[in-house]
């Protein structure tokens, strides 16, 4: 037996997450219109700013970029690399099956701290809406940990559905019921019963740690279980995700 | 990345591989073996077996029983190592599209540890006549380009062994003749070559020896011109040969039967 050298896990994800920021740099008119969504709406509701309060607004514009990210962008990539043979191009190469994902979920993370970002200072110039050190601190805390709801939705229709075409009506539809039922219901204009189930629905409780992580001071125990459950929705759709996903559609 | 072997090493072995879609048998016991500066042909008709045989030995799937060694490396027990001595080109265009011609070479050179200055690029890309694709994304490039520059991709990291799955479908003869030489150029240079493909021209003018793999089964393995010889008397044989004289093409024919699989 020859002696054989494995690459580093260092070169491997330095080479992959060249590669995969480079996907994502080629493909900004996505990047920009998963932007300019949040800013769009966060901008045209200046006048409920006094009314609801800058967290409130800030938060919705948030978990809105938040859903494009998990549903429109990342899910419909991996289903297209998959059903391209990308995933398995890269496979029969000496990398674990880890590092792939942790360079795809590692630009989701950067699209997340960029629209979180361009939220904040949209908000700030737009809006005059300006947070405590703790707060913006907190709302990108927030911001990660309801993304990553999101991300594993995505995973999560990406393991059941192996047609691209199909991952992405659905992760339209998702997304589509996620933001108009959940805005709906933010504003009050919902059946009370409708209301409670979308408070506590991926979107609530997503919308609500933003909300409250921006206001430190208004943190409560709804608020903590707000965060339970949304990591406990991660976990599941993650499961869910990993459990049924293939490398190969055929 | 490591040296070639010696002549002769062994640096394929599957011992009685056996692969099973639920009650499907795709493959049943299948042994060969591929050494250092052969090129090894693996034929057959659709379904028999052929990509469940190579998916095996790349690791993408787990094999019901039998054993794979790749350089001397288990693929179940050690898939990395055994990986860093494989090569491997797929039938499909299998890169991101985003990416140009000398970002996907980054890639692969940076996954397989391989460092890859812009000199070196630059003569990687000399040395298949694309000097001036660096740029270029790899979807805009023929498909003669496509194909070069998946083998040398496929050859990056200097592999013991080198996987073409069906490399010169859809290629005009001249390409086709191109990469038979890079072929022959890689056995030369002491490299196993496991190559698959539906044309019995391309198995007669480039396999030192070749299996024919039916039902899951190989019915046989030896050189071109001996399964022609072994084979030339066989009356389904003869029933099949168009020009008088028999070829590889009856020999498989006959062998394999005349009906078109799906």
């Amino acid at each position: 037996m020859s002696t054989t050298v494995i690459p580093s896990n260092r070169s491997v994800l330095t080479a992959l997450l060249r590669a995969d920021f480079i996907t994502q740099w080629r493909n900004r008119k996505s990047v920009i219109l998963i932007l300019l969504i949040p800013v769009i709406i966060l901008i045209s509701w200046k006048g409920l700013v006094d009314k609801l309060g800058g967290a409130f607004v800030l938060s919705n514009c948030i978990a809105i970029g938040l859903n494009a990210i998990g549903l429109m962008g990342y899910s419909n990539t991996i289903a297209r690399d998959r059903d391209k043979g990308i995933f398995q191009r890269l496979r029969v190469a000496p990398l674990t099956a880890w590092s792939i994902m942790v360079s795809r979920l590692t630009v989701q993370l950067a699209m997340i701290l960029l629209v979180t970002t361009a939220v904040f200072v949209a908000g700030i110039y737009a809006d005059n809406i300006k947070l405590s050190a703790t707060g913006y601190a907190l709302g990108f805390a927030m911001a990660f940990v309801g993304g990553a709801v999101y991300l594993a939705l995505g995973q999560a229709i990406v393991g059941l559905i192996k047609n691209p075409e199909t991952v992405n009506a659905v992760t339209r539809l998702v997304y589509f019921i996620f933001i108009m039922v959940g805005m709906f219901a933010e504003l009050g204009a919902l059946p009370p019963n409708i209301t409670s189930v979308v408070k506590w629905s991926p979107y609530g409780t997503v919308k609500h740690i933003l909300s409250t992580g921006m206001q430190p001071a208004t943190w409560n125990q709804h608020s903590t279980i707000a965060l339970l459950a949304t990591i406990a929705y991660t976990i599941f759709f993650a499961a869910v995700g990993i459990k049924w996903f293939r490398w190969s559609t055929k | 990345m490591t040296n070639p072997p010696s002549a002769d090493t062994i640096v394929l072995q599957v011992d009685g591989l056996h692969v099973s879609y639920g009650e499907f048998h795709a493959v049943s016991n299948v042994s060969f073996d591929v050494r250092a500066g052969e090129i090894f042909g693996l034929l057959g008709p659709n379904g028999a077996g052929k990509t469940s045989t190579l998916s095996a030995v790349e690791g993408l799937l787990r094999p019901q029983s039998g054993k794979i060694v790749v350089a001397g490396y288990d693929v179940q027990k050690n898939p990395l190592h055994a990986r860093a001595n494989l090569g491997v080109q797929l039938q499909a265009t299998n890169f991101q599209p985003e990416l140009s011609v000398a970002e996907i070479l980054q890639l692969y050179a940076g996954i397989h540890g391989v460092s890859l200055t812009r000199e070196k690029l630059q003569n990687i890309l000399a040395s298949i006549k694309l000097e001036d694709a660096a740029k270029k994304r790899f979807g805009q490039l023929s498909g003669g380009q496509q194909q070069r520059v998946s083998l040398i991709i496929a050859m990056i990291h200097n592999p013991q062994l080198v996987l073409l799955d069906e490399p010169t479908t859809g290629l005009d003869p001249q390409s086709r003749r191109q990469l038979w030489e890079r072929m022959e150029s890689l056995r030369d240079n002491n490299h196993g070559i496991l190559l698959t493909t539906h044309s019995m021209e391309e198995a007669e003018a480039v396999c030192d020896r070749i299996a024919i793999i039916d039902h899951g089964k190989i019915i046989a393995i030896d050189t071109p011109q001996v399964l022609i010889d072994k084979h030339h008397d066989n009356p389904e044989v003869i029933s099949v040969s168009r020009k008088g004289k028999i070829t590889l093409e009856d020999v498989f024919i006959g062998l394999t039967g005349r009906t078109v699989r799906s």
